[in-house]
């Protein structure tokens, strides 16, 4: 039964993933029918490039505050849609609705609402007599801009995970803390975060992964990627942006393999073993 | 602790590995020899019928979609053996070139005609991805000599021609006709920008509009339309292959473009489109392509103008660039599909197809031979774009020719234009990569 499936994943991910380093190891120009062997020289002109720090940097900032923001601020909301008030089924229903739509769309509509010129934010800044500040052309504020709708396009998944971590908490054990008299704070963390540990666990490896992947709304909103190029998209610039290079993005899309892995492998090993399963 | 984590192990490095996926899923390259161009000693059309079908990738540009379609009709009405296959190939040239690029790593799928802009075509040509058309011009008896020669001669290479004009622009001066009435200024463009910032204050009095002048924007070729800032005050990007953008010229330049923004306060930079921009009032002037010329006619609630882009301190006239696209004939295809695809190339360049063009866009007619007369009695703004034509120039072959330039360059002038960078200091950065670019993609393959 396995076998299909083993075929299937070898065929569109093992396969192109070893392809991927071998190019990895090429002179190639995207488009150009014959290349180079160069060994390591693509790895060893990235990291002793000024690009290096900048685009580790922005997808070191970018994974930890959208990583971050969205567990946070998902806790928070599956924290409030708990509570038993009147309209928590629709509040539930348009928490999760961004996580379902198209990136693209989010992104274009969300440039527009961040536009300086003519958006949304930039007529109530003017209202309030203030200028817009330049959201899309100043790298440091696209940067920004990118962060907050990635977090509010994927909070309400982790807002859903943890609101079913929340209702699955053992009741007695929530009742006898209340009893012994442990306040709703106390409770929270003493107990309901331990327990919910598995939901955070599975949340912090998900989300990061795709947070480490995430490309349709930098590509939307930032195309040059100035001031946003995490590794995923410097890969894709690199190779089918401007420049061509399609040896050197290999080589870029390897050392987020590896960044990958790691990480993965050292939640696994690590951040697991303070996991309460029971 | 025991977990199931050999499923979670493997579904997550299947995961991990998705990133990596996208150029391996390209055909990849060849390591037996050299890259190069195209071996046109091989090309001979003599006895080669042309193909039943060919696809033609296109953006559209200048929103000529309607158009390109009215002049596809008409060939087939022409040639009913010969289908083409209109293909929305992305929505500006480098997402046409992207996908171009990926069917030639591929080596399946590519077009028979491509539009191809500026900065892209030196590229296909280094890389061996288009044929020159001279015999084919030769064959199909294509008039060379009628068609603009500033706008041919710019795909001409090695003493081949790569490339017919197709969608041709220069940049244009744009202004709102009544916020200068308003401002009691003359109904005209400014002949220097020297003359613009004393103009400036006074719009930005009176007109209502956030800025005087908005700058275009730099995810959309700030290296073409700041070519025209660099000229005016004697600068460049480049001269030949001397990377020249940190010269004190340049930075003069752009010194002077910061300072409107910050000092003076009367430019912005535009986060998307300076014609849109325009049309919807937010700056009572900008320079956008000719190509936006229908569009922003079409938008705007007031009473637009049009005139040549401002010269400098330096050269107070003749610093407008020219660009936009072309069309290609790709060299991974089949001889039939060359042929076919020369044949419709021909027609799309008549001089009535080509004022057809011109008169849905406000792109230049290619062809000397052109009857204007009715486009330019419905749009003689477009008479403007064509007498500037006179006073072009070919723009700096650091912009062009290096792969990447342009995304450097755009990158360099939002240091300088939205963070207040050093100008001096972004401009010597910016020379040294456009140098790093120059020495590692584009010397080796001049040599070669």
């Amino acid at each position: 039964m396995a076998l299909p499936n083993l075929v299937l994943i070898g065929t569109f991910t093992y396969w192109p993933l070893i392809n991927n380093i071998y190019y990895s190891t090429l002179d190639w120009t995207l488009g150009s029918a014959s290349t180079t062997v160069v060994g390591l020289q693509n790895y060893v002109t990235f990291f002793t490039s000024e690009d290096a720090s900048k685009v580790l940097g922005t997808t070191a900032i970018f994974t930890l505050v959208t990583v971050g923001g969205s567990m946070v601020l998902g806790l928070l909301v599956a924290l409030a849609l708990n509570s038993k008030v009147r309209g928590t089924t629709f509040a539930r229903s348009a928490v999760f609705a961004p996580y379902v739509l198209s990136g693209v769309g989010v992104g274009l509509v969300w440039l527009f609402i961040f536009d300086p010129g003519y958006g949304v934010l930039a007529w109530v800044l003017r209202g309030l007599g203030q200028q817009s500040p330049q959201w899309i052309n100043d790298p440091q504020l696209s940067l920004v801009m990118v962060i907050i709708v990635y977090v509010w396009k994927n909070l309400g998944y982790c807002a859903v995970v943890y609101l079913a971590g929340l209702q699955s908490l053992p009741r007695d054990v929530m009742e006898a803390a209340a009893l012994d008299g442990a306040n709703s704070v106390r409770r929270f963390f003493d107990i309901s975060m331990p327990l919910l540990s598995p939901t955070t666990f599975f949340l912090l490896i998900t989300t990061m992964l795709s947070s480490l992947q995430a490309f349709d709304l930098i590509r939307i909103m930032t195309p040059l990627g100035n001031g946003t190029s995490t590794l995923i998209y410097e890969a894709y610039l690199q190779a089918f942006g401007a420049y061509n290079r399609a040896g050197y993005s290999a080589a870029i899309s390897v050392i987020l393999f590896a960044i990958l892995l790691i990480i993965t492998v050292l939640q696994l090993r690590f951040v697991e073993r303070k996991v309460h399963y029971s | 602790m025991r977990t199931n984590l050999d499923r979670r192990h493997f579904l997550g490095l299947a995961g991990l590995g998705a990133g990596a996926a996208a150029l391996a899923a390209c055909g990849g390259p060849s390591t037996a020899g050299p890259a190069g161009v195209v071996d046109t000693a091989g090309i001979d059309f003599s006895g080669v019928k042309p193909a039943a079908s060919i696809d033609f990738w296109t953006n559209h540009p200048g929103k000529s979609q309607d158009v390109e379609k009215a002049i596809i009709e008409k060939f087939h009405a022409k040639f009913p053996e010969i289908k083409v296959n209109l293909v929305t190939a992305g929505a500006n040239y480098e997402e046409i070139a992207q996908k171009f690029q990926t069917s030639q790593a591929a080596k399946t799928g590519l077009p028979a005609l491509v539009v191809l802009s500026d900065v892209w075509w030196f590229r296909y040509f280094s890389n061996g991805s288009i044929i020159p058309i001279d015999g084919l011009v030769k064959q199909l008896d294509i008039k060379i000599d009628d068609f603009q020669k500033s706008l041919v001669d710019d795909y001409k290479y090695d003493d081949k021609q790569w490339a017919l004009p197709y969608g041709r622009s220069t940049p244009l001066f744009y202004y709102n006709k009544d916020h200068f009435k308003a401002a009691g200024l003359p109904d005209r463009a400014p002949a220097t920008w020297q003359e613009f910032a004393e103009w400036a204050p006074k719009l930005k009095a009176t007109s209502g509009a956030q800025y005087a002048y908005i700058y275009p924007a730099l995810a959309g070729y700030a290296g073409w339309t700041l070519q025209n800032n660099l000229w005016g005050w004697g600068g460049s990007w480049s001269k030949d292959w001397d990377i020249t953008c940190d010269s004190k010229e340049s930075v003069a330049a752009l010194q002077w473009a910061q300072d409107s923004i910050y000092k003076d306060a009367w430019a912005g930079v535009s986060s998307k489109e300076a014609a849109d921009d325009f049309a919807a009032g937010i700056t009572s002037s900008t320079i956008s392509s000719t190509g936006s010329l229908l569009g922003v006619l079409k938008a705007a609630k007031f009473n637009v103008g049009v005139g040549f882009l401002p010269g400098g301190p330096e050269v107070p006239s003749g610093v407008c660039p020219t660009g936009g696209a072309g069309l290609g004939i790709p060299s991974g295809i089949t001889k039939e599909e060359q042929l076919a695809a020369a044949t419709f190339l021909k027609f799309m360049t008549e001089p009535e197809n080509t004022a057809a063009f011109s008169a849905a866009t406000g792109y230049m007619p290619t062809r000397l031979s052109a009857d204007m007369s009715a486009v330019l009695a419905a749009t003689p703004q477009i008479k403007t774009a064509m007498d500037q034509l006179a006073v072009t120039k070919v723009q700096d072959n650091a912009r062009v020719f290096l792969p990447g330039a342009d995304q450097e360059m755009a990158k360099a002038a939002a240091k300088i234009l939205t963070q207040q960078g050093d100008v001096q200091a972004t401009m010597t950065d910016l020379k040294n990569s456009l140098e790093g670019i120059y020495t590692k993609d584009v010397q080796p393959k001049l040599k070669g």
